[in-house]
């Protein structure tokens, strides 16, 4: 049988797609660093950037920067850069794994519930030990949330828009505690409410990116590998069973994992919208529906996304700052409006 | 291989006040086709879930190959046996060789296998379900009774001692019921233990070796086609008159509907 290993392979009809889409990921991620670092209030050439970046890693090819480049580019823009990669790169990969568990692409992590259960965590972290408390409170709030939205998919399982729509009832209840916890704490160390439910990447530190980032690390390396089973479980959980997968092992897993992930991402920058929604949704029609192209498709261009959100944030309007969240969702919500809409036709 | 592939011991299957399989005793060996028949609500596709380990029987046991369905691990389990079910769901968006290509899913940590073997599997599978045809088409936009050819192609590509098909041919025209029921009369004789539940009862009388017939939860006969399909146990059992004639061209019995 000559031709039977190419069965498979020559019937995938997304194969020429996925091969200029690596390439133009990576040039958007490349603009979008460079637009970041060097636009801004203080506008720092293309050049300068790079001689703080060389002076970091200790090259001395390009002319010594000025104090202010170094003090902007590295101090202020590079964390914030980094941390929206990081975010956007959950989010996106949360929503493909979510999407993928509970085969349904209107699942979106702050859609159901997740996001906002979060922010209550990392208020209340927030109160107590800074960024690195709200990180640690967005955590653990985060896994108990996924696990209510595990609840509510097993009773709604006969009709999967029920999931999402009490999601985001769920949501909107989750929210308004936010708010009562956040009008109730001391405003001088609780950031206010629009922070915890718009998202904002200002005043982003090292020190936040550090935190989130050893969460986020351990969670997507548990995420990404989970491709596979995400899968076979395509086929349903009856026949994902039959093939030797422990069902309720891998969703308690991954909800764990996807919990602890954006729980982390909210603790450190607030609940950003949309993005687990929008990402996976316009990545799968490049990819098709295989996770393991999928899911790094997710990562990569969730990592675009709220980086180029947070540059219209920063920009628009200065020096004013608008919620990067705001931007995602003015993307994101009309998307989820026609997805919603040709669900209920199908 | 042992002697008996599938050994159920009293096997009972409780839902509250319900019981929808009662005191069941069931073996199969390699090498031959079972058909379970049965009116509806009988507890052939319950019977079918307790011995695939689907669910957990409230009294008894099923041991597959010598391992208990009900302390295996999922992984052993999938090695031992394949099941194809009513249930898939129809939405899949993969295409149809994608959707076999993971019935060779128990494999990718069996370090004697190889991605030609899986290849190979693939191909003879969807070969033998008339399948190959449709493999860069996308699952979703198949019929009904393509869907299930593929699904079935995928049982086949995982391989396994004991294949569990509930109800392969509803869905299938007589050509395509035809060919699938040879197919896997010609799995059994490869050493699999096959144990398909039937509603078609010719079906079952041209191609199995050992018919059960089930009625409310219990099984009232065990033999060979001649012995199971009469007419008094089949128009007692199914509550509907029957006649059984010989097959003018097989041999084997024919079962007709009668009024009265």
């Amino acid at each position: 049988m000559t031709d039977s290993s190419e069965l498979v392979a020559s019937a995938d009809p997304y194969a020429s797609r996925r091969r200029w889409f690596i390439p133009a990921v990576a040039l958007g991620l490349l603009a979008a660093a460079w637009a970041a670092l060097s636009l801004g209030a203080v506008a720092v050439p293309a050049g300068e950037v790079l001689g703080v970046l060389a002076a970091k890693v200790g090259v001395d090819a390009f002319e010594d920067p000025s104090q202010q480049a170094e003090a902007v580019v590295w101090g202020i823009r590079m964390p914030r850069l980094l941390l929206a990669f990081a975010v956007g790169a959950t989010l996106g990969l949360v929503g493909g794994v979510l999407q993928g568990l509970l085969r349904n692409n209107l699942a979106d992590p702050h859609l159901l519930g997740i996001g906002p259960g979060a922010a209550i965590g990392a208020a209340i972290g927030s109160a107590a030990g800074g960024v690195q408390g709200a990180i640690a409170g967005g955590v653990a709030a985060g896994v108990i949330t996924a696990f209510a939205v595990r609840l509510l998919s097993k009773r709604a399982s006969i009709d999967p828009t029920m999931i999402i729509l009490s999601g985001v009832a769920l949501a909107a209840v989750l929210s308004a505690w936010v708010g009562f916890i956040v009008f109730a704490a001391d405003r001088s160390t609780v950031p206010p409410i629009e922070f915890w439910l718009l998202g904002s990447l200002t005043g982003s530190t090292w020190r936040a990116l550090g935190t989130a980032f050893a969460f986020l690390f351990i969670t997507s390396i548990i995420m990404l590998s989970s491709a596979h089973l995400l899968d076979v479980m395509g086929l349903g959980e009856a026949d994902a069973r039959h093939l030797g997968i422990d069902v309720d092992l891998v969703l308690t897993v991954l909800l764990i994992a996807a919990g602890a992930a954006v729980g982390a991402t909210v603790g450190a920058v607030g609940v950003i919208a949309f993005v687990g929604l929008l990402v996976p949704f316009v990545v799968r029609r490049v990819t098709g529906p295989s996770h393991r192209s999928l899911l790094f498709g997710a990562l990569a261009s969730g990592a675009l996304f709220v980086a180029a959100a947070d540059l219209v944030a920063r920009l628009l309007i200065q020096p004013v700052e608008i919620p990067v969240g705001l931007v995602t969702a003015a993307v994101g919500g009309p998307v989820f409006l026609w997805l919603l809409t040709r669900r209920r036709d199908a | 291989m042992p002697e008996t592939a599938v050994l159920a011991e009293s096997l009972t299957y409780r839902i509250g006040d319900a019981v929808l399989v009662s005191n069941v005793h069931f073996d199969a060996g390699p090498g031959a086709l079972i058909a379970v028949i049965g009116p509806n609500g009988a507890g052939k596709s319950t019977l079918l879930d307790l011995l695939a380990g689907n669910l957990r029987p409230s009294e008894g046991r099923v041991l597959l190959n010598g391992i208990d369905t009900g302390t295996a691990l999922p992984g052993d389990l999938a090695l031992a046996r394949s099941m194809l079910t009513q249930r898939s769901p129809v939405e899949i968006p993969f295409t149809a060789a994608q959707v076999v290509a993971m019935g060779r899913f128990p494999y990718r940590r069996d370090d004697t296998n190889t991605s030609e073997r899986d290849a190979a599997a693939v191909a003879e599978a969807m070969e033998r379900t008339d399948t190959t045809q449709f493999a860069a088409r996308i699952y979703a936009t198949l019929s009904g009774g393509e869907r299930t050819r593929v699904s079935l192609a995928r049982v086949f590509a995982q391989d396994t001692p004991i294949v569990l098909l509930d109800e392969p041919t509803t869905a299938l025209d007589v050509a395509h019921e035809e060919r699938i029921m040879r197919e896997s009369v010609q799995l059994s004789r490869r050493q699999r233990a096959v144990i398909v539940v039937l509603h078609d009862l010719n079906a079952a009388a041209v191609h199995a070796d050992q018919i059960v017939l089930m009625s409310q939860g219990a099984v009232v006969a065990r033999g060979r086609p001649r012995e199971v399909l009469q007419e008094t146990i089949l128009s007692d059992v199914y509550a509907q008159k029957m006649v059984v004639v010989d097959h003018p061209f097989r041999d084997c019995p024919l079962v007709l509907t009668a009024d009265g």
